[in-house]
């Protein structure tokens, strides 16, 4: 019995099926609670969201190669520490900024070095410098948080251009480059290559060491960069800066379609699973004001999401894992 | 006549080339050390200290490493502890239900193996990866038990309970006891049982395994839902030396389990470990606390304890890594 | 163009159009009573819970308000300044907020004011800029010395001894803020501060580095546990290890949480304050703003069955830390 081609080849159902349920929750939530839906209040709430957009960019290009990175949340703090030290040291802001963003890209780099030219496996290395990370930034600020980095500072995640702020702008432009670097270019093409079989992508001649590394540096460089809005946020720079982060930027990435097995993933689903959670999680708090049924919540659409997927989606896919 | 090294290697280099031996080595100078410093440290009653401290993390990790051996990961371990405290104290305590011993603890194993069973049959039968399933239920499980606890801690545990987690029979707190009955039941799981060896040649070749007619649903259920007793039963020993059942119980306690387990030898890849090894990394790691206080490092340096810890951690997982590497002679992808 | 790029396009296209409805935020919850956010540090623990506690009992009383207590469970205060902005597009009467870090919320609160919302701070201060007054109950100066000079009553004036502070996370300003103010205050004293633990909110890390500690240190005459979990776990310890009575344990929590330990004497004073009053106080605190009845001149207020409150500048002075002990434990 054969399926109408044209069904049987659209690879998108997951991001589609993401797509009606962000309608759907968007619907129930107006409904529910009228005036969830005003553009002035959904673009003040999404400050919240760009931190996490902007590392879920990386870790969905990390997943689709095969691998994870569960350290961000961590590297965030040592950054944080970077930035702040540097600028109590030196006073000038672009150091400091530019500190942070070394940082991030040095913590990348060993992660990298180790689960690429040492094989290790990824979840055990970032673990451990899940750990480290953190453990070093507490060490070094000694618990202290570095803040009046100035007021021009604080206006950068806050200030708006057509009522959108500038890190929505930021997360945008990132979006798209990536989305087109993963869709278009060779290297971008060869991630899901490397995601469905490392040895085979090897014996395709796909360097697969280097553009392994690559990603987790790109994903310290990220989460460096999230750090520097997340201080000028919150002007204040501690070491438990993101703390907890990265499950949130995981689950985003999985419930966007990303298969952690790797080989599969779009940057339009990562988006739309941020999107899903971080409204789900704002209709759950305004709706019950219980800030318990958000962490029940997300935990839940995360299982059911991937669930649902493998069910129903991975049915009509004659691949095996 | 040449010596064929991989075959002929002495005995010497076969036992001190071990990750067990290593670990022994490690704790070994770590105690000499400190004793040096403060000879106290060998006190009876500290030793009794450290022993009891360690054993939650003992009890979970014998689940734990079966979980690992066979490719898969169990994050939401200490939100379970978390649910399962809350639920033995709603049962038990006097403040509230206030149930006989003899159906609050059966309640409580069977909660936590429940959830255990949930999380296998999500890995199994629904092909939800462990990883995904696990950080869905830490989150969600920890919302939940603080929601049931609805802003109060829990007293009241009846006073037998206590006294057997805090003092024991015949000096020897019940969680240690418990601990050394997980530890020979497991390693008479994994020597002497057919489920045991299943599991293990599961864990080293799927594919094999596969072939030779083993199923992987029966395995991992029972791995997982091995280890949400053992959760539960970690809880059962452990809380009532608490002062109170709070919503934070077991807070990274996963993180600690997991680290212990891969330190301990065990394999992501599947396969292999021993749990000799799973032990030492769970008193190594239990140790690290009371080292610290002994060495008397002061103010300042306390605040590096994390670091210490987390680097202490890195050093040994990812040197781990390396040393297998490098005794496997050959890059894995 | 590929079909898959073409469906990328639309689902993007449709993605944008989607956010281009703009209808203002109403109001969540009744337009004739007044909506009074009750933020704490951390939502779940006892000490706030009282504190909640409190603030219904006055919401009764003055009946047209409507109390939203909603926190951070784990005491993130990044998700206090999301549930302020959440609040600001709902639209609410007054915030009250206990912030668990000064600074990082301080723009959030700040944006509320802007948006006309009240913002008073309670247990803890916010930035001054940020908030109209602030519900004082103590200074961190009162309490660590508070803690300090309860302690040097307990072992007695002219002993000498060591003492050992267990802490929370290294990271915790609130402790951080009060170790500031013991530090001088031990060093005042006959007592040597000999060490700080941070166990984080760990409750079996703090019950082993108290038992460690008693160990380590023979001459140890004093733990202070100033978090509602180092607390307990020290008592816990020293009862544990038959030192009740020898080692005097003091700390900040809730008293009914203490209370075993205080009954079979292991600890003689816990320092705190009437946290149910704090709340009631708050609740009044925001009524008063609200209805336009508390203006920056005023010296007093007056607050329900609380009576005159001492209004100091922008503090609304509760009163004083307060000692329980056996005595009175059982009052609270």
């Amino acid at each position: 019995m054969n399926q109408p081609r044209a069904v049987a080849q659209f690879n998108y159902w997951h991001e589609l099926v993401l797509f009606g349920l962000l309608i759907g929750l968007l619907g129930l939530a107006e409904y529910l609670s009228p005036g969830f839906l005003s553009l002035r209040g959904q673009l003040y709430l999404s400050r919240h969201l760009w931190v996490f957009a902007i590392m879920a960019l990386s870790m969905t290009l990390i997943i689709i190669a095969g691998g994870i990175d569960l350290s961000v949340g961590s590297a965030m703090g040592l950054c944080a520490v970077a930035f702040g030290v540097t600028f109590e040291m030196t006073g000038q802001l672009p150091i400091a900024i530019i500190a942070c963003l070394l940082t991030g890209v040095l913590g990348g780099l060993f992660n990298g070095a180790l689960i690429a030219r040492f094989k290790l496996h990824p979840l055990i290395v970032t673990l451990a410098t899940y750990a480290a990370f953190r453990g070093m930034a507490e060490g070094i600020s000694q618990g202290e948080s570095y803040s009046q980095f100035g007021d021009r500072f604080s206006e950068l995640s806050r200030a708006t251009l057509l009522g959108i702020p500038l890190p929505g702008y930021l997360f945008f432009v990132l979006a798209v480059l990536v989305g087109l670097f993963l869709w278009r270019t060779p290297t971008g093409r060869s991630i899901y290559a490397i995601g469905h079989s490392a040895e085979a992508a090897r014996f395709s001649g796909i360097s697969v060491n280097r553009i392994r590394i690559g990603l987790y540096t790109f994903s310290g460089f990220l989460a460096g960069l999230a750090t520097v809005i997340y201080v000028s946020r919150f002007d204040t720079a501690k070491a438990d800066a993101g703390r907890g982060f990265e499950l949130d930027v995981i689950t985003a990435v999985v419930v966007g379609g990303t298969s952690i097995f790797g080989g599969r993933g779009t940057i339009v689903g990562t988006v739309l699973g941020l999107l899903l959670i971080h409204e789900t999680r704002q209709f759950v708090g305004r709706y019950w004001q219980v800030d318990e049924l958000k962490s029940i919540v997300v935990g839940v659409l995360l299982i059911v999401s991937v669930l649902i997927y493998q069910l129903l989606v991975r049915q009509r896919e004659t691949r095996s894992h | 006549m040449t010596r064929n090294s991989k075959t002929e290697t002495s005995a010497f280099a076969r036992i001190t080339t071990r990750r067990e031996f290593g670990l022994a080595v490690l704790i070994a100078l770590i105690t000499i050390f400190v004793s040096f410093f403060d000879p106290r440290f060998l006190d009876a009653i500290n030793l009794r200290d450290i022993l009891v401290r360690c054993a939650p993390t003992a009890i979970v990790a014998c689940g734990m490493m079966l979980v690992i051996v066979t490719a898969e990961i169990d994050i939401s371990v200490g939100s379970l502890m978390a649910l399962t405290a809350a639920a033995m104290g709603i049962m038990l305590s006097e403040n509230e239900w206030n149930l006989s011993l003899w159906i609050g603890l059966p309640a409580t194993l069977m909660l936590g193996t429940a959830v255990g069973l949930l999380t296998g049959l999500l890995v199994t039968v629904g092909k939800v990866p462990s990883i995904i399933v696990t950080l869905g239920l830490l989150t969600a499980l920890r919302g939940f038990t603080t929601l049931m606890m609805g802003g109060k801690n829990i007293d009241g545990l009846p006073p037998s309970l206590q006294h057997a987690a805090k003092q024991g029979f015949w000096g020897i707190p019940l969680g240690v006891w418990v601990a050394a009955c997980v530890l020979v039941m497991t390693l008479v799981i994994i020597a002497w049982t057919p489920l045991g060896r299943r599991i293990f040649a599961f864990g080293s070749s799927r594919y094999a395994a596969t072939m030779c007619g083993l199923s992987e649903k029966p395995l991992k259920l029972f791995v997982f839902a091995y280890t949400g007793f053992l959760t539960a039963l970690a809880t059962i020993v452990d809380v009532p030396r608490l002062p109170t059942i709070e919503s934070g119980i077991g807070l990274e306690f996963e993180l600690l389990v997991v680290t212990c387990v891969v330190v301990g030898g065990v394999s992501i890849n599947g396969g292999r470990g021993t749990l000799l090894g799973v032990l030492l990394a769970v008193v190594l790691m239990t140790m690290i606390r009371p080292v610290l206080t002994y060495l008397e490092i002061g103010e300042e340096a306390e605040k590096w304890t994390k670091a210490i810890q987390g680097t202490l951690i890195a050093i040994a997982v990812i040197g781990d890594s390396l040393l297998r590497r490098r005794r496997r002679g050959g890059p894995r992808s | 163009m590929t079909r898959s790029a073409r469906f990328m396009l639309l689902l993007l296209i449709s993605l944008i159009s989607l956010g281009c409805r703009t209808e203002s935020g109403t109001n969540v919850g009744d337009q004739d009573k007044l909506t009074v956010c009750l933020l704490p540090k951390i939502k779940g623990i006892p000490y706030f819970t009282s504190c909640h506690t409190g603030a219904q009992e006055a919401a009764a009383e003055l009946g047209d308000i409507e109390l939203i207590y909603d926190g951070p469970i784990d005491g993130d205060p990044k998700e206090q300044a999301e549930l302020i902005e959440q609040w600001i597009v709902d639209g609410v009467d007054v915030i009250c907020i206990a912030p668990n870090a000064p600074l990082v919320v301080a723009n959030a609160m700040k944006e509320a004011r802007d948006a006309g919302i009240h913002v008073v701070t309670w247990d803890a201060d916010g930035v001054p800029e940020s908030r109209s007054f602030f519900v004082n109950q103590a200074t961190p100066e009162s309490i660590g010395r508070g803690m300090v000079d309860v302690m040097i009553a307990d072992v007695g004036p002219d002993q000498e001894g060591d003492v050992v502070i267990i802490s929370s996370d290294a990271t915790s300003a609130n402790q951080n803020s009060w170790i500031d103010a013991m530090k001088p205050a031990i060093e005042e004293s006959k007592l040597t501060l000999q060490t700080i633990k941070y166990p984080g909110e760990n409750a079996a890390n703090a019950l082993a580095d108290a038992q460690d500690l008693i160990k380590v240190y023979p001459n140890l005459k004093g733990i202070f546990g100033i978090s509602s979990v180092s607390f307990p776990g020290a008592a816990e310890a020293v009862r544990q290890a038959g030192k009740s009575g020898e080692i005097k344990v003091t700390g900040l929590a809730v008293p009914s949480e203490m209370k075993s330990y205080v009954d079979d004497g292991t600890v003689n004073s816990v320092v705190l304050w009437n946290t149910k009053d704090l709340g009631y106080l708050t609740v009044q605190v925001a009524k008063a703003l609200a209805e336009g009845r508390l203006t920056d001149s005023d010296t007093s207020l007056n607050a329900g069955r609380l009576g005159e409150i001492q209004i100091e500048g922008d503090n609304v002075l509760l009163g004083d830390v307060m000692v329980f002990n056996k005595d009175n434990i059982d009052s609270f």
